[in-house]
């Protein structure tokens, strides 16, 4: 009988073990997705009409990489797991702050999930040397172009994020992006980093023809 | 354990097989819900930042 109880419990483990994989690889994108469609809306909408300030509760812009297939991220502040686990890409306040496209100089930073939680950056390693990193604003698109890739970093390592990246090879002042993201996938031993510069700024025309890179 | 719920359950065995995949299904909202959203963030798999801790 004891055995038997025993037993079962440990299938039950078994299940319940198989079910959160279901809802890390599955549900939390369905969960994920349908936030970050929500709020990308929002943004959209407001873009459409609304006032002109950068909003950064709902998201300041979207992300576009072509290398890891077609569709948008939103882009908000912070990198918290709150932030993040809406299928968002977050920019970072700490360790080192972001600064963002539209500034003279600095390192746009970015993190996002690479599995579970809409997984927005599972590709990644798909985004060879120059490919094209697109950030859409209100009334610009920022083209960037990737110019190196590190697979595999310590979590630790901030240095990556810094303003002028110099792991990456940069040496002066520029306007730079960095994306990061766990790695392997599944699991967050180690952190996978993509630095990319800026190429040039197109204006938003009234039909929002996108750039070249994503037609 | 599962036999004894079984056992306990009232009705023929098509109320008892209903009854008890209502209960699975509860169990899986209560899991989906509550008990994965606190015990993932626990668990080292979702970290995606690089930070100094």
């Amino acid at each position: 009988m004891a055995v038997s109880v025993f037993g079962e419990l440990l299938i039950t483990a078994g299940l319940v073990l198989g079910l959160f994989v279901v809802y890390s690889l599955w549900w939390t994108n369905v969960i994920a997705d349908r936030e970050a469609n929500k709020q990308g809306d929002r943004v959209r909408d407001r873009w459409a009409g609304g006032p002109g300030n950068i909003d950064t509760k709902d998201g300041i812009g979207f992300l576009h990489v072509p290398a890891m297939g077609g569709g948008e991220v939103l882009v908000k502040e912070g990198t918290s797991h709150k932030v993040l686990n809406d299928g968002v890409a977050g920019y970072y306040k700490d360790p080192i702050k972001s600064a963002l496209p539209e500034d003279k100089e600095g390192n746009f930073t970015l993190a996002a999930h690479r599995d579970g939680h809409g997984a927005k950056f599972h590709k990644i390693d798909k985004i060879k040397k120059g490919d094209a990193i697109i950030y859409e604003s209100r009334d610009k698109w920022y083209v960037y172009k990737v110019y190196a890739t590190l697979p595999e970093t310590s979590k630790y390592n901030v240095k990556v994020l810094k303003p002028i990246p110099k792991e990456s090879g940069a040496k002066k002042p520029g306007r730079y992006i960095t994306l990061t993201t766990c790695t392997p996938v599944y699991t967050s031993n180690y952190r996978y980093v993509v630095w990319g510069e800026l190429e040039r700024i197109e204006k938003v025309d009234n039909k929002r023809t996108p750039p070249a890179e994503l037609r | 354990m599962y036999g004894w719920i079984w056992r306990h359950l009232p009705g023929n065995a098509w109320v008892r097989a209903v009854i008890s995949l209502v209960l699975v299904l509860a169990v899986v909202y209560v899991l989906f819900q509550y008990v994965f959203p606190w015990a993932e963030p626990l668990l080292p798999f979702n970290d995606v930042t690089v930070d100094g801790q």
